[in-house]
């Protein structure tokens, strides 16, 4: 495996803020080099990684107005380092200064103020992003985490009003109280809800229950010119249709009503195959009968595919057991690891393969188990317990996790090119593949989406994670990577969740002219100076 | 063994390892109460990683309370409390000599100085000794039911200065360090202080220790007048310094007695209160110890949300002042529990 180095650039705090201190300014409209690396993208026509920085004309007038609405700026490395880069950890650059979002009325001035001085605005959640959307290459970083209270929450009606900076698991942590729970949302601990309904999100009860964003009712939007606006299937439906999986083209959402549930413990069941093939089989099938409350599928490389399934009543796990256990042709762990003895003793040059299992599955395995999270054999919290597992022993400082959104016909050959593609290009990797039940009356939130244009019933999608494990790689081998998974979704006819920040070259070839166009031209409309979340998709 | 497959406990990293994925922020009571990133552990570290120096992160190192919940989350091992300390004793020696310093500040310099208080000789070696802290050497009827209920000997010598002296950032001189520690070599620790327990355990790696909360909660007396009615509000700094331990005791606690503890969802142990160094050393003006009050107040409040405890039992004598702020319920400390009987039948009376 090649692997290239990149001298000087992670060698310390300080050498990197020298660096990314020194990018230089360019002029609006033309493109310069990228700060950070020499242009990455093979195989497409583009013209830089990293969207320029912004130049900073106009910024003191625009800080002079802010200051007079008494609107709090912050600058200097202490309050913009902690915004240097995103979860991905590939896209570095610093803000200008940076707000705290504080309310709906504040925001709007913030906006007004932009669009008056043409600064760029950047909007960010949880920051986790991985293609450097959430990071402001200049000009203000609004950070939405300071809007994080819960409003309202109406336990007959199954619904909350939250402010849309509030992380998912403060929610959860509130919703608890009162043995709530929300219906899906990423399993990462620090998604925000505003981010998450801006592109989507994916739990493993998508199959049944949709992408996170369709539990959305209603909104409060703060749209590019400052115009405070509520929106819903029936109020304002256009933007609403726009701004829910829209990329933070069209609007900040700043609060939303989302639908609940009461909330339940989860018992899991995990089986274990040797096949992509036969475990993603399996899965569909599941989905399409409605087997279980939750599935999805988790991976160490293409040696050990982990389907696990999950239930929220003894009566649907008993129905499960009843009618389609027996129908999986997954193992048991016990079951499992005999037959990996098995093939790993008539295969003695994989040695290396056998050990990386067996020492993977020594760390990863307990931690779905711990027993601070289990009451009865139940998962108390998934999120807790996913997430908790997922920054340990697949976080680090960098991360690329390109995916594939594809209809359910053709998602196996799109995991099975992937995983190829994984193994030529990483020692190490997982797979996480989970179903998405799309609900037809919200068609239009799905336009230049991460659900394929014509798909139907079920969207399945996969993400293709490189295990890192300290090792250094260039940014050229990371593009290169992602590249060859993204064309994997144009060969088959998908999409991707992550088609913003450096993968947006893909957008007109998955969409097509006309419709980017026709989005452009709204977003053009709506946001006249183009300072909202600019270089994300246009 | 192949060396791969050993569990061997992996050394705490440096904020040069964050990788911001926020799991800190989540549990920080500092967080809770500004809402800003940078009044978190991740806004230090990613700061510290883009070159601010102490002095530019002051407000948020002295904000803290170092109640440790961010140590057990993070998934990078990074020793944050520590980090956190670190930059207090750089700010500190940052200092020049000739600035005003508070009071506090100069009688601690002065103690550490002095070198140990005479300590009474406590019979043996391996007799548990009980290191009470300030708190609770105030109240001697207090001391005196705790030590009944342990039935242990208070060590004169408990090392409140130097408790102090890690809280705010001073160094210890090693004189004074080395008589601390080599009076306690030998003895099984009982403290009341979570902070000078985790320090405890790296100067003393071979000796027992225990916090006080659970010292006093493994007593049938104290047990058996836990009540599932009860919200039991554990220390934060013994929990988290001994975290691995720690939440597989209090699971245990909670299945023998049915009482709810002041967890999370992550079982990280939330603050009662969050006050950070300012107040700990009385520098704040007036208007900011009303502020400090109310962000306890955020944390007391937020522990009772969409709880309905019939009383509150707390292990610190601390917390107990941040409940009766925001409260009416009894709030109790633990070893009151174990303490008169005609109390008890009451409690027992009112909440079953």
């Amino acid at each position: 495996m090649r692997r290239f180095f990149f001298p000087g650039y992670y060698s310390s705090p300080a050498s990197k803020r020298t660096i990314l201190l020194n990018i230089p300014p360019v002029e609006p409209g033309t493109v310069g080099p990228c700060p950070v690396a020499p242009d990455a993208l093979q195989g497409i026509k583009r013209q830089q990684t990293n969207p320029a920085r912004w130049n900073g004309a106009g910024w003191e007038p625009f800080v002079a107005t802010l200051r007079a609405a008494g609107l709090d700026l912050a600058e200097g490395a202490a309050a913009c380092g902690v915004y240097l880069t995103d979860a991905g950890g590939t896209a570095c650059g610093l803000p200008h200064g940076v707000v705290l979002a504080r309310s709906a009325g504040q925001i709007a001035l913030l906006l007004k103020a932009a669009q008056a001085h043409r600064v760029p605005v950047t909007v960010r959640g949880g920051g986790l992003t991985t293609e450097g959307e959430s990071v402001a290459f200049g000009g203000v970083l609004l950070d939405m985490t300071g809007m994080s209270r819960v409003l309202a929450i109406d336990a007959a009606a199954l619904t909350v009003r939250t402010e849309a900076g509030i992380y998912w698991h403060s929610l959860a942590e509130e919703l608890r109280r009162k043995n709530l729970d929300y219906l899906s949302a990423p399993l990462n601990l620090t998604s925000s809800v505003g981010g998450t309904l801006g592109v989507g999100g994916i739990d493993v009860n998508s199959a049944r229950l949709g992408c996170s964003a369709d539990q959305a009712l209603s909104l409060q939007v703060v749209t590019p010119t400052g115009d405070v606006v509520e929106c819903s299937d029936d109020e304002n439906p256009e933007l609403f249709q726009r701004v829910i999986l829209g990329y933070g083209q069209f609007g900040i959402i700043t609060e939303a009503t989302l639908r609940l549930r009461p909330y339940t413990p989860l018992a899991m069941h995990y089986f274990y195959y040797s096949s992509l093939r036969t475990a993603i089989e399996d899965l569909q099938m599941l989905d399409r009968n409605d087997a279980s409350d939750y599935s999805g599928i988790l991976t160490i490389m293409d040696c050990a595919v982990n389907l696990l399934v999950a239930f929220d009543s003894a009566e649907r796990e008993a129905a499960f057991r009843a009618n389609w256990k027996s129908r999986l042709r997954g193992h048991g762990e016990l079951g499992f690891g005999l037959c990996m003895a098995g093939h790993y003793a008539l295969r003695p040059w994989k040695l290396r393969e056998a050990l990386y299992l067996l020492q993977r599955k020594r760390a990863v395995f307990p931690e779905f188990r711990r027993a601070e999270y289990m009451r009865d054999g139940k998962m108390h919290d998934r999120t807790v317990v996913f997430s908790r597992a997922v920054w340990k022993h697949w976080g680090s400082r960098n991360m690329v996790i390109p995916d594939l959104a594809m209809p359910a016909d053709r998602f196996v050959e799109a995991v099975e090119r992937g995983n190829a593609v994984c193994r030529k290009y990483f020692s190490h990797y997982t797979l996480y593949c989970v179903g998405i039940r799309l609900r037809p009356e919200h068609r239009p939130h799905y336009e230049m989406s991460c659900i394929p244009p014509g798909a139907e019933g079920w969207v399945y999608g996969c993400e293709f994670e490189p295990m890192i494990e300290g090792g250094v790689y260039s940014r050229d081998h990371f593009q290169a990577f992602k590249n060859a998974i993204y064309d994997i979704g144009l060969d088959l006819g998908g999409s991707y969740y992550r088609f913003g920040g450096m993968m947006k070259g893909y957008i007109r070839r998955v969409f097509g002219d006309e419709l980017v166009e026709r989005h452009l031209a709204m977003k053009r409309r709506a946001d006249p100076a183009m300072i909202l979340n600019r270089d994300v998709i246009f | 063994m192949p060396a791969f497959l050993a569990k061997v406990p992996a050394a705490p990293r440096d904020y040069s390892a964050c990788s911001g994925c926020s799991l800190c922020l989540l549990v920080c009571p500092m967080w809770r109460s500004s809402h800003d990133p940078v009044f978190t552990p991740e806004g230090l570290a990613k700061a510290l990683q883009c070159g601010a120096t102490a002095s530019e992160l002051a407000a948020p190192i002295a904000a803290c309370s170092l109640c440790g919940a961010c140590d057990p989350v993070c998934p990078e091992r990074i020793d944050l409390s520590g980090m956190i300390m670190d930059l207090r004793r750089r700010l500190a020696n940052a200092l020049p000599s000739d600035s005003p310093r508070p009071a506090l500040l100069d009688e601690l310099h002065a103690r550490l100085q002095q070198g140990a208080p005479a300590t009474a000789p406590v019979a043996s070696r391996s007799v548990p000794v009980l290191l009470p802290g300030p708190v609770l050497r105030s109240d001697p009827a207090l001391m005196a039911q705790v030590q009944a209920l342990l039935g242990i000997a208070v060590f004169d010598d408990d090392g409140d200065d130097i408790a102090l002296a890690i809280e705010v950032g001073v160094e210890i001189p090693q004189q004074r360090l080395h008589a601390f520690l080599d009076s306690l070599r030998g003895h099984s620790i009982v403290a009341a202080d979570g902070l000078l327990l985790r320090q405890l355990r790296r100067w003393l790696p071979g000796s027992q220790r225990m916090g006080l909360g659970p010292a006093l909660s493994t007593r049938a007396a104290v047990r058996s007048n836990l009540a599932p009615s009860d919200l039991y509000v554990i220390e934060p700094r013994a929990f988290h310094g001994d975290y691995e331990r720690m939440v597989g005791y209090y699971d245990r606690l909670q299945r023998e007695t049915g009482c709810s503890l002041s967890l999370d969802l992550q079982r990280i142990a939330i603050p009662a209160s969050s006050s950070g160094l300012e107040h700990r050393l009385g520098l704040v003006p007036k208007r900011d110890v009303l502020r400090g009050v109310a962000d306890d107040d955020v944390q007391a409040r937020w522990l009772l949300q969409g709880r309905t405890p019939a009383r509150i039992v707390v292990e610190s004598l601390a917390d107990r002042a941040a409940f009766g702020r925001v409260c009416d319920l009894p709030v109790v400390y633990l070893a009151e529990l174990g303490e008169d009987p005609e109390m008890m039948k009451k409690f027992r009376h009112a909440f079953g």
